[in-house]
């Protein structure tokens, strides 16, 4: 088999997606993937940026039939966006609203209303054809590119759907807090629906209110693809999930008194997926079964002479794990925490490398460093930054930086300092760093 | 213009909820919460919103027309509240 369907077992006028206006049906769906592929301009990569999830679904579709591949950046941030243009320069942008990128040429994704024809067939995809590239944060400052073929991603959907028990014809239906253009976000709202024939809930809630009312537009069994953060505020404001459905949490590590509780107040059972935008999802686990995670059928993890490896078919050379883990003979394995570099906020992983490289670019700034803190009690654990720039304030630090990262990966706070505990080789110890941190937020009554 | 005691209110409640490093008496009635005023982005949005439904027992949704409106500012917030409040 060298191609499959581009859409998984849908009857013509099953639901495939809940919009803001309604339901939208398979047929539909193929119509509006149909006409976009009419007006796409003849370019060999887009941006895109639609926020609805069906409308990112329907301009991925056109692309993919165009033979275009999609370009996931980290993050909206306008110069992130444009430095990915600027290293594929005959990008264009797909938008679902009025938005427009400085800079960048875009063509905007309308459905279309009304009764349409069911093709004759669906149209296939080549297994090994190239339809993204999802960007990572690397310690270069350079957005590192992990290409995606339409073979890896109908592979974990495949394989996600397998282990969590879901079959075709289920029509259940998927609710997502997650963005779509992010890899897990992709593989669990948009490729898992659309791979089983189910429904995709084609909003982004983000209060508990939106949440609770996404889960109220759709009928039947209900999978809640959300992280720990969204997690937490659903169990603290009391949103219900109808039972019998399940909940899907990735991003970051969901803790087991989190799933207990979210398990007992949901009635349902909360797995979680490991991942990586490398690799894709990797391995799952129910989390209030323990903390071993059991690779996805057709994984394995497996131990090079530095690191270990993430083998599957569809990739096209083993990738390295960006975590320590230790794995048992079964290849179940334990997650302890990111290499040095790398930190996790919110669910976005980023170097810090990366961010420093960032804020030495600034203006003004002569030297600065990022820092996670320990994880306190709080919804999220934000960076914070040590920074000399004599002749800056912190807030036109804050402002510059703002254009260059992600909002979640601010300093919160940005410390003008005099100097940093450089060692005599001018390095940075982390130990140094963390005293730094630990004295100032004792001055501003935070510590211990 | 005057900053009202539930703005004041509000206004201690954003820094606390947020750990942010300014005094709360600085925040300005008019000045923009998000984006270029105080840099605050969604993860923040939904903390806030938890501190509001708890402390003021109004649950925020993004699909209120009024959502951005209801964000701008300190002043349209404490608005918000006054109108929504059940506790």
């Amino acid at each position: 088999m060298h191609d499959t369907p581009l859409i998984g077992p849908y009857n013509p006028d099953d639901v495939l997606a809940w919009e803001q206006g309604g339901p939208r049906t398979a047929r539909q769906f193929l119509a509006d993937v149909s006409r976009l592929v009419e007006s796409l301009p003849d370019r060999p990569t887009v941006l895109n940026l639609a926020t609805s999830r069906y409308e990112f679904l329907v301009g991925f579709a056109a692309a993919i039939l165009r033979r275009q591949v999609t370009l996931l950046p980290q993050s909206r941030a306008p110069q992130t966006l444009r430095r990915v243009a600027g290293d594929y320069p005959d990008s264009y942008g797909l938008t679902d609203r009025d938005d427009t990128i400085e800079g960048i040429e875009s063509v905007s994704i309308q459905p279309l209303r009304g009764r349409t024809a069911w093709p004759r067939e669906i149209p296939r995809v080549p297994l090994n054809q190239l339809v993204a590239i999802a960007f990572t944060s690397g310690s270069t400052g350079q957005p590192m590119p992990n290409k995606k073929t339409w073979g890896a991603l109908t592979a974990v959907a495949h394989a996600t759907g397998a282990r969590l028990g879901i079959k075709g014809g289920d029509r259940a239906a998927v609710v997502a807090t997650v963005p779509h253009q992010h890899m897990f976000g992709l593989e669990a709202s948009v490729m898992l629906p659309v791979m089983h024939g189910l429904v995709m809930h084609a909003g982004r809630p983000l209060f508990p209110a939106d949440i609770r009312s996404a889960l109220a537009d759709v009928t039947g069994q209900r999978i809640l693809v959300t992280t720990p953060l969204h997690l937490r505020a659903c169990v603290t404001e009391g949103v219900r999930v109808p039972s019998g459905g399940l909940i899907l949490s990735a991003t970051a590590p969901l803790s087991r008194s989190l799933a207990q509780e979210a398990e007992r107040h949901f009635q349902t059972k909360v797995h979680e997926i490991f991942g990586f935008a490398e690799a894709g999802s990797v391995a799952e686990r129910r989390t209030v079964d323990g903390e071993r995670w059991r690779p996805l059928d057709g994984v394995r993890v497996v131990q090079d002479e530095a690191s270990w490896m993430v083998h599957a078919e569809y990739l096209p050379a083993p990738v390295p794990v960006p975590d320590r883990i230790t794995v048992d003979a079964q290849g179940t394995f334990v997650v302890h925490g990111r290499e040095a570099d790398q930190v996790n906020v919110a669910g976005h992983r980023v170097s810090l490398g990366d961010l420093n490289q960032k804020l030495l670019e600034i203006d003004g700034v002569q030297d600065g460093v990022f820092f996670l803190p320990e994880e306190g009690s709080d919804l999220v654990t934000r960076l914070m930054a040590f920074v000399v720039a004599p002749r800056k304030t912190s807030e036109e630090i804050q402002r510059a930086l703002r254009t260059h990262i992600d909002p979640v990966f601010l300093p919160r706070p940005l410390v003008c300092v005099p100097s940093l505990p450089r060692n005599e080789t001018g390095k940075l110890p982390r130990e140094a760093v963390s005293e730094l941190a630990r004295r100032w937020l004792e001055r501003q009554g935070h510590g211990a | 213009m005057v900053t009202s005691l539930l703005e004041q209110d509000i206004a201690k409640l954003i820094v606390q909820t947020l750990k942010l490093k300014v005094d709360p008496a600085t925040i300005q009635s008019e000045a923009a919460l998000f984006g270029d005023g105080l840099g605050l982005d969604s993860i923040d949005a939904l903390e806030l919103s938890l501190a509001i439904s708890q402390t003021y027992g109004y649950q925020l949704k993004s699909s209120d027309p009024e959502i951005k409106a209801i964000f701008s500012s300190l002043r349209a917030l404490a608005k918000a509240i006054e109108k929504n409040r059940t506790k």
